[in-house]
């Protein structure tokens, strides 16, 4: 817990020296996570990232096009008037995982989840509103703040023994099995040099009342933008998060290429 | 253009390091490294001198007594309830007050594993019986096996003793190669437990647990007894007692051949077309005299000539609890010293009644004075 909060601390004192710079920064494209929304009929795609899609300038959906087809998924962005000085927009998705979880719960190689529970999992998805608040720091830098609320809609009891205790995948799914969860975070975005600029992402996922009650993830990323076109992007993600087995540090790498076009 | 290469460059080398700074999944361990030490919640009954000890050996199925769990009895069971696991556990803790082994040897025993609820069975045994000290040395650790939806595990051997374990090592025995890389990288890894124990009246004592490979069906565990002769030999000169569930019959058994025995309801050897002819893990007739060194060069807690008079007094395995009783030896007790004669047990009732185990307890007596 005494290096979680010293590395806290570090962030929070980044936060502030970047805030010694007051400036903006309009830049919509390649701007996932940020209070930003993609110009309209711009998308964006890739490897890893979901496919995002500017209906119109209030407007964006978006989905993991693969994943789309065994765990559905869809995100609607939407933007609002500035709010002393952060462009504000608000996010909802809905997610169905009783698919996936069906499909992974096998015999043998592949076998995430112990067949013997396929039967058991319920039909459920799960429901986030979330608010994003974005504000340029300088010229270059940007800030934004997300907070929002996960609800689970479950139809039958879960058995606990379902659990994926795994980085990243057990934070996320920990909502079927408590039922509500908070999550909320900072971004960093800026330029470093050229067409070069980075990404330090902080993420917190807040189960109250649950025995696995939190998550921290936290993102570092390099991200080339080679034209509006094409985005390469590389970096780690460490997780620190409390599963079924006591708490734990992870530390992976991060990879993905982006394609995006008017 | 130049700068691009050069930032290619560093996007490349910043990967390669981030992966490298990466949590493996899966522990492959060192030839030899320190076991892991253990030590009961409250410290109870150092007895200061001793006249007879018991030792015992147990391969106590990671605590799920004789649940049809997928591995290794035909059934379709993973991953079971804590309260169940505890509910066993509690059985095994009874048997262990009941029988009073002074140092037991245990085989398959959880300490952080999804399929038992992540509960350490070597902490909670010692928090729950007389034993002070422990160790342990894991043959199977891997942050997630994504086979069978196993996720986390941690099994191994342990020791436990009424009497401070001063030295533990975890010694690798040769891995299986009969299997494809993937199966190999996340499969088990077995081990020999080596441990220095303070027992009054010993200068130099070891304890040592095994539990050798049970599906291999090349000579693994020749290869793996070959690695535990060697540490024997360097323990000459002091004494050494040495148990575990070696997953081999002793020479001379009257049956070799447990395929049908095994074999679950889908499957079918021995016949033309079968592939493969023989179950793994139930076919020892290849490994009938691997053995035959141990018998040779030190004292087994059942002399060999008593088994073959009475084998099935002294099973101590079964795979198929619900057609009979155990039906094979595979656990074993031996010593550089002499045992006191008769002394030994091999708990088949109790094992079998309790529904504690697909192995069965074996204990044996030493005289101090010797």
């Amino acid at each position: 817990m005494r290096l979680l909060k010293n590395f806290l601390i570090k962030i929070i004192l980044m936060i502030i020296i970047f805030s010694s710079f007051a400036f903006s920064n309009n830049n919509r494209i390649w701007s996932a996570g940020t209070a930003y929304l993609l110009p309209s009929k711009r998308f964006e795609v890739g490897l890893f990232q979901p496919f995002r899609y500017g209906i119109s300038d209030k407007t964006e959906i978006s989905f993991h096009p693969i994943a789309m087809f065994i765990s559905p998924n869809f995100s609607l962005k939407k933007s609002y008037t500035e709010f002393n000085g952060f462009s504000m927009a608000s996010n909802h998705s809905v997610f169905y995982p009783t698919f996936l979880l069906k499909t992974i719960a096998m015999e043998g190689t592949g076998g995430i989840l112990s067949p013997e529970f396929k039967d058991d999992i319920p039909q459920m998805f799960s429901i986030y509103n979330g608010i994003i608040l974005s504000r340029s720091l300088t010229q270059d830098h940007l800030i934004s703040f997300k907070l929002g609320l996960n609800l689970a809609v479950r139809f039958d009891d879960i058995d606990s023994r379902t659990t994926i205790d795994l980085p990243i995948v057990y934070s996320r799914l920990q909502v079927f099995y408590n039922g509500y969860g908070l999550r909320g975070g900072v971004d960093l975005y800026g330029k470093l040099v050229g067409k070069l600029n980075y990404l330090i992402d902080t993420d917190l996922f807040l189960y109250p009342g649950a025995d696995e009650s939190m998550a921290f993830e936290h993102k570092g990323m390099l991200l080339l933008n080679k034209s509006s076109k094409i985005q390469i992007s590389c970096g780690y993600k460490l997780i620190f998060g409390s599963y079924p087995f006591g708490t734990q540090w992870h530390l992976l790498p991060v990879f993905d290429l982006q394609w995006g076009k008017n | 253009m130049k700068r691009f290469k050069k930032i290619h460059i560093i996007f490349i080398v910043m990967f390669c390091l981030i992966f490298q700074f990466c949590d493996p999944l899966v522990n492959k361990f060192e030839d030899t490294e320190d076991a892991q030490m253990y030590k009961a919640k409250s410290i109870q009954n150092i007895p200061t001198s001793a006249e007879n000890l018991t030792f015992m050996t147990w391969n106590i199925r990671f605590g799920v007594g004789r649940l049809d769990w997928f591995g290794d009895c035909c059934g379709n069971k993973v991953i079971v309830g804590k309260h169940d696991v505890y509910a066993n556990l509690e059985k095994v803790a009874e048997l262990i007050e009941e029988t009073q082994p002074d140092i037991i040897f245990l085989q398959e025993v959880d300490v952080e594993s999804k399929r038992t609820g992540y509960i350490d069975q070597v902490q909670w045994l010692l928090n729950n019986t007389y034993f002070n000290y422990g160790s342990y040395a894991s043959m199977w650790e891997a942050q997630f096996v994504p086979s069978d939806g196993l996720g986390r595990i941690n099994t191994g051997t342990a020791i436990l003793s009424r009497w401070k374990i001063t030295d533990a090592t975890r010694i690798q025995l040769p891995l299986r190669e009969d299997q494809d890389a993937l199966t190999k990288y996340f499969y088990l890894r077995r081990n020999l437990l080596k441990t220095k124990i303070e027992i009054p009246g010993f200068d130099d004592f070891w304890g040592l647990c095994l539990h050798l490979s049970a599906f291999s069906t090349d000579d693994t565990k020749e290869r793996q007894l070959q690695r535990v002769f060697s540490e024997l030999e360097d323990l000459e000169d002091a004494t050494f007692v040495i148990g575990g569930d070696y997953n081999l019959l002793p020479p001379g058994a009257d049956s070799l051949d447990y395929c049908d025995e095994d074999k679950c309801e889908d499957e079918s050897f021995h016949k033309a077309g079968d592939d493969p002819q023989h179950k793994e893990g139930s076919y020892y007739v290849e490994e009938w005299d691997w053995l035959q060194p141990l018998y040779d060069r030190y004292h087994p807690a059942v002399p060999l000539a008593e088994y073959l008079a009475d084998e099935k007094s002294y099973f101590t395995h079964t795979t198929k609890w619900d057609k009979g009783f155990w039906d094979r030896k595979l656990d074993y007790i031996f010593s550089n010293l002499t045992w006191i004669a008769g002394s030994d047990s091999t708990y088949q009732d109790a094992c079998f009644d309790r529904d504690l185990s697909d192995h069965v307890a074996v204990s044996v007596k030493w005289e101090v004075t010797q």
